[in-house]
């Protein structure tokens, strides 16, 4: 493992929560987001990269509990996270039931 | 073929039959729409089944749509469209931290009616052309996901929705989902758009009063300009950034390419926040609150990412088969026409009552003859390029604005000593044979 993979991870140099208040949003009960398998981001992620690659930063690295935590409701529902945004592919991604998510007044 | 439910101490309950359609249209974005939209105009029943309240709800641009290809497929749109500014500018910067060297082209032909781009907010158009293929007879359901293809001996001969009881049938169902290639993947179509080929984009809506847009940006009535930036914005990752004036509110979005900002451990919304903070940059949006904040993937691979496009009973559309031409920032119009083309060949199908594999083919066909192959051929090499050549987006930016700072600077320096000095500087950083190396291969991927 290269140095730079034993480092520290950085947290996210934004936040954003802000931005995400201004978008609309219609949550369901159930996630529509998981990790596979969390041994994956205890052991093999030090980078933790999904906290810095999902652009709505639903992805939280919960120290204490030593896991990924998700918060779906503000899922942008872009698909960065199953399409490369975790190198390891330990996310599954699908799209909420029709009708429930995000929903862009512009877009 | 129906199924039996089985009730409790009473006879066994037939099953309605699935609602059956001539065809089905996967997704409500530009491809989808203008399937149904052409269909339903040929006196075809056509279902569009949409997961989100309305067609657009979940739909996100820059962006900018072009009149000619929309017109194609919608003729004579501008008139009833809701449409934001018709461009008259467009600029291309390249930046570095603190500079700005900028083209820009502006035409007394691009103001004059029907204009060739407009800007646009995908919310609001794609709900205005759901409303004209419902006006049209097509069946547009929301609210609904397709989970699934249904299949039979390998032919596609409906979907199934999240509703209980959620089937439908059709004799063709048009693939328009977009860049998350779900049902394109489950359905043994493409393995899905890999991470060296797509780029996320991250946007702000800004609002800010049109008077000040106008004034700040040089435009008169309902003109508008389009920016497009490139350089250390997107530090040293391969990229853009884009400004479009909207009727009473800014766009504002940079992109990256996916697996650099993974492999750098970046964030997309951090890049925005510094683009915004450029100091050219700044001084436009000064002032402007923040409506909305979206993102998306943009699946730039082209020829190298496509799933197959035409399969029995399936024909795949729009984004969902990878058709972008991200240099010049066009996917929406190729995803209108190609969402008609994929009409016309059903169209073609039903007249002859032929839905073979064969017969849907002439899509492909199609597809072929037209520019969006044609686009896409020629610019296949420019994402691979651009990914394994940064220094298009860092170095020369910054050799370029030094050179031009020192050009425009006047001081004690003569000139010849200042053009010597220029030539040195270039040459320090970027040696002539890696030059002339790096515009061989500009010219043999574009070529």
């Amino acid at each position: 493992m290269s140095d730079r993979q034993k480092s520290v991870w950085p947290p996210p140099a934004t936040n954003i929560a802000g931005k995400l208040g201004l978008v609309k949003f219609k949550p369901d009960d159930d996630s529509h987001l998981r990790v596979i398998d969390r041994e994956v981001c205890r052991n093999l992620c030090p980078q933790k990269f999904c906290t810095h690659s999902c652009p709505a930063q639903v992805y939280r690295w919960e120290v204490e509990e030593q896991v990924i935590s998700i918060a779906f409701e503000g899922c942008l529902e872009c698909g960065t996270c199953r399409s490369g945004g975790c190198p390891f592919g330990n996310l599954e991604m699908r799209y909420p039931r029709g009708g429930f998510g995000i929903q862009y007044r512009f877009g | 073929m129906s199924a039996h439910q089985i009730k409790s101490g009473s006879e066994p309950v037939p099953r309605p039959e699935p609602p059956r359609f001539e065809a089905i249209v996967v997704g409500g974005g530009p491809a989808g729409l203008a399937a149904a939209y052409t269909m339903a105009g040929a006196g075809m029943k056509v279902a569009l089944i949409e997961r989100g309240d309305w067609c657009g709800s979940k739909n996100m641009m820059g962006g900018l749509i072009f009149t000619d290809p929309t017109d194609q497929v919608v003729p004579e749109f501008w008139k009833e469209a809701p449409l934001e500014r018709f461009i008259t500018r467009r600029d291309l910067w390249i930046c570095t931290n603190d500079a700005a060297i900028k083209g820009s082209y502006e035409s007394e032909d691009f103001a004059a009616e029907p204009h060739n781009a407009f800007s646009v907010f995908r919310s609001r158009f794609d709900k205005w052309l759901a409303e004209k293929a419902k006006a049209r007879g097509a069946y547009i359901i929301t609210e609904t996901l397709v989970e699934e293809l249904i299949q039979e001996n390998g032919r596609v001969t409906g979907v199934r929705t999240g509703r209980p009881q959620g089937e439908l049938e059709a004799d063709v169902v048009i693939l328009a989902e977009g860049v998350n290639t779900f049902l394109t993947e489950k359905a043994g179509l493409g393995p899905g758009m890999k991470p060296e080929y797509l780029a996320l984009a991250v946007k702000e809506v800004l609002s800010l009063p049109r008077e000040k847009i106008e004034d700040r940006f040089n435009l008169e009535g309902d003109e508008g300009a389009a920016i497009e930036a490139a350089g250390e914005i997107t530090a040293g990752l391969p990229g853009t950034g884009f400004i479009y004036t909207n009727r009473d509110t800014i766009s504002i979005g940079i992109g990256v390419m996916l697996k650099d900002m993974v492999n750098r451990v970046g964030e997309a919304y951090t890049l925005l926040e510094r683009f915004k903070q450029q100091p050219q940059v700044r001084r436009l949006i000064a002032g402007a609150s923040a409506r909305e904040y979206a993102a998306h993937l943009i699946p730039e691979g082209g020829l190298h990412n496509m799933p197959r496009l035409c399969s029995d009973g399936v024909l795949v559309a729009g984004d969902a088969a990878g058709m972008v031409n991200a240099v010049h920032t066009e996917g929406a119009n190729l995803a209108l026409l190609s969402g008609q083309m994929a009409a016309e060949t059903v169209i073609r199908c039903r007249d002859k009552g032929d839905y073979s594999a064969r017969a849907l083919n002439h899509y492909c066909d199609l597809l072929e003859s037209s520019l969006i192959m044609k686009d896409l051929r020629e610019y296949q090499d420019v994402a691979p390029f651009l990914s394994s050549h940064p220094h298009l987006f860092g170095l020369y930016p910054e050799v370029l604005s030094a050179a031009f700072r020192e050009l425009l600077t006047v001081d004690s320096l003569s000139k010849a000593d200042k053009h010597r000095l220029i030539l040195r500087l270039i040459r320090a950083q970027i040696p002539v044979r890696r030059m002339m190396k790096d515009v061989y291969e500009i010219w043999r991927t574009l070529g």
